[in-house]
């Protein structure tokens, strides 16, 4: 793996001395890491969902039809099976949770090795917060500008006809909502409740 | 919805600014090179020999796990969370001390370096809730996102899960050797383990079949009843928040729940993962059916989000008040091979029934647990533990 990280090192060290000015060269440099280890991340989640999608479905599609179950045995009163359904639900939904969670790891472990290369580089950088005695480490300034890189590879994503058809994942069916605010939802086998008698 | 999306990111952004004004570089190297300087110098075990190639946490003569074999246990554990549905935390608690060796060498320093048998022991647990604790991130934004989350009852939850995810390292760290954490490990996987067993005895499968079977009969006078078509879901809407009751309506049926029992059970079941560092996660379902007896649908992302919070807290409050070393590469190794599990995990889940994957966790859950406890207790070794 060392020399893996040699290689690397020759690589990733050149964003890290553009301009010259050291602080403002690590939050580029870093920067540009984050933005690979997003595009990576991105990558290998959808060659994941490729392989996982159909499965995540059918979890979720049981998931869902247990839950909605349950929303109308609630309307109509009957415990009994609204906690027979909700069991049921929750059990599917166990599943598919930590299925969903266990791919997240296909999103999330380029973050480790580009912790690992910096814990090598810059172990005892340190950035002072002005007006404070405190002080940022390599991981503190890593994690704020991976989460701001993240938001604007949100941003870019939505114009990226590739990552666009990722849009809706496996299990988003599970919760699947309208993002604007007072759109109705639609879910499967929903069936029109008098609501008067509610 | 837009109202709670801001608050949420408030928050999600205090938290990151107060985790990173505690964020200190040379403590943790600080931390590490003080016990190891503090460690008698030789060949033998629970010795340090300045000489030999760094290895694990960048001691010298520390253990090398391949990185290959990182990524292989990673696949088996990825495979326990796509198929079983849980418990992956526990089966990468069990590579961490056993499979690598890395609960060994802790071990071996209990006389000689208590100090390093404590910090690697805490690493450890670290790394264990980081393989869960990151995933689950993203798993809380999507349902986030959704709106699936009773603002109200994660903030209940949060409370409690940071209380307790922040209080048991501080109180911890440091203080637990190998062996009592091993041995503590042990009775949770053994109790977790007897939890699973039931569910896969008659009395636990009957239970699900009358929950199937009473489903279904309703489902089946629902088709009888009335027409088919569209309501207007109105997601979650809290109608009024107090110390003892916060009332909320979901699909226009009105809920209620008593924050004080959320607090509670998130501050012990973020405690028990914080202390333990498998995940927590199978616990949050549970209990916030059983306790508030909310749908799913809700339960969904707040268990999600609680998961989430009290492993991020947890993690940092390790790493970054504690100073417990991380090492990255590995976790980054293990974290491919669980994505590569939970691709494989589907597969092969359609050829073993689901009871008998349960069973196949139950007998490893009952040996670990057994051959953990035996160990930390009473210091009895069974094979391959």
């Amino acid at each position: 793996m060392d020399l893996f990280y040699q290689v690397l090192d020759h690589y990733l060290i050149r964003f890290y001395r553009i301009t010259g000015q050291a602080e403002v060269d690590f939050v580029i440099g870093t920067f540009v890491l984050a933005g690979l280890c997003l595009l990576m991340g991105e990558a290998t989640v959808c060659l994941a969902f490729r392989f996982t999608r159909k499965r995540l479905e059918q979890r979720a599609a049981e998931a869902a039809k247990y839950q909605d179950l349950s929303m109308e045995a609630l309307k109509a009163g009957n415990k009994e099976a609204y906690q027979a359904a909700n069991q049921l639900a929750n059990e599917a939904f166990g599943h598919s949770f930590f299925q969903q969670v266990a791919l997240s790891a296909a999103f999330l472990w380029p973050v480790c090795f580009a912790l690992a290369w910096m814990q090598q580089r810059f172990l005892e950088a340190e950035f002072p917060l002005p007006g404070t005695n405190w002080s940022l480490g390599f991981i503190g300034v890593f994690i704020i500008v991976y989460v701001a890189a993240y938001f604007l590879f949100k941003r870019v994503k939505k114009r990226w006809p590739d990552f666009r058809r990722m849009k809706a994942r496996p299990g988003a069916s599970l919760t699947q909502g309208r993002e604007n605010e007072g759109q109705s939802m639609r879910l499967p086998q929903i069936r029109q409740i008098d609501q008067k008698n509610n | 919805m837009k109202k709670n999306t801001w608050i949420l990111m408030g928050v999600a952004v205090l938290l990151v600014a107060v985790a990173a004004l505690v964020l200190t570089g040379p403590a943790e190297a600080g931390k590490l090179e003080e016990a190891i300087a503090k460690t008698p110098t030789g060949t033998g075990p629970g010795q340090i020999n300045p000489d030999a190639p760094k290895g694990f946490m960048d001691i010298p003569g520390g253990p090398t796990p391949f990185w290959f074999y990182g990524i292989l246990w990673g696949i088996w554990v990825g495979w326990i969370f796509s198929t079983v549905g849980a418990f992956g935390g526990i089966m990468a608690g069990v590579g961490h001390i056993s499979v690598f060796g890395l609960g060994d060498y802790a071990a071996s320093f209990r006389k000689t370096s208590p100090v390093l048998n404590k910090l690697v022991t805490d690493s450890i647990r670290t790394s264990n809730q980081y393989l869960v604790g990151l995933s689950a991130l993203m798993s809380s934004v999507t349902y986030y996102r959704m709106g699936r989350l009773v603002l109200p009852l994660g903030a209940a939850l949060a409370i409690g899960g940071i209380a307790g995810a922040y209080l048991i390292p501080v109180l911890t760290a440091g203080k637990i050797s190998l062996k009592a954490y091993v041995g503590y490990f042990g009775i949770i996987v053994l109790v977790i383990g007897c939890f699973l067993f039931y569910d896969t005895t008659p009395a636990g499968q009957e239970k699900k079949k009358k929950a199937k079977a009473a489903a279904q009969a309703f489902q089946a006078a629902v088709k009888k009843g009335t027409g088919a078509g569209d309501i207007a879901a109105q997601g979650v809407r809290v109608k009024s928040w107090g110390l003892t009751r916060i009332e909320f309506t979901f699909f226009g049926v009105e809920f209620h729940f008593n924050p004080v029992w959320p607090v509670l059970g998130g501050f012990f079941i973020a405690a028990l993962s914080a202390f333990i560092g498998v995940g927590g996660g199978f616990l949050y379902v549970p209990f916030l059916t059983s306790v508030t007896n909310l749908p799913m649908y809700v339960v969904a992302g707040t268990s999600a989000l609680a998961v989430f919070i009290s492993m991020i807290t947890s993690i940092f409050t390790f790493m970054f008040v504690k100073g417990t070393p991380i090492d990255f590469m590995f976790v980054g190794a293990e974290l491919v091979g669980i994505a590569v599990g939970s691709i494989v995990g589907p597969y092969t889940s359609k050829y073993i029934p689901d009871v008998w994957l349960k069973r196949l966790f139950v007998v490893l859950a009952i040996y670990v647990g057994l051959g953990y406890t035996l160990r930390g207790f009473l210091e009895f070794r069974l094979p391959g533990i």
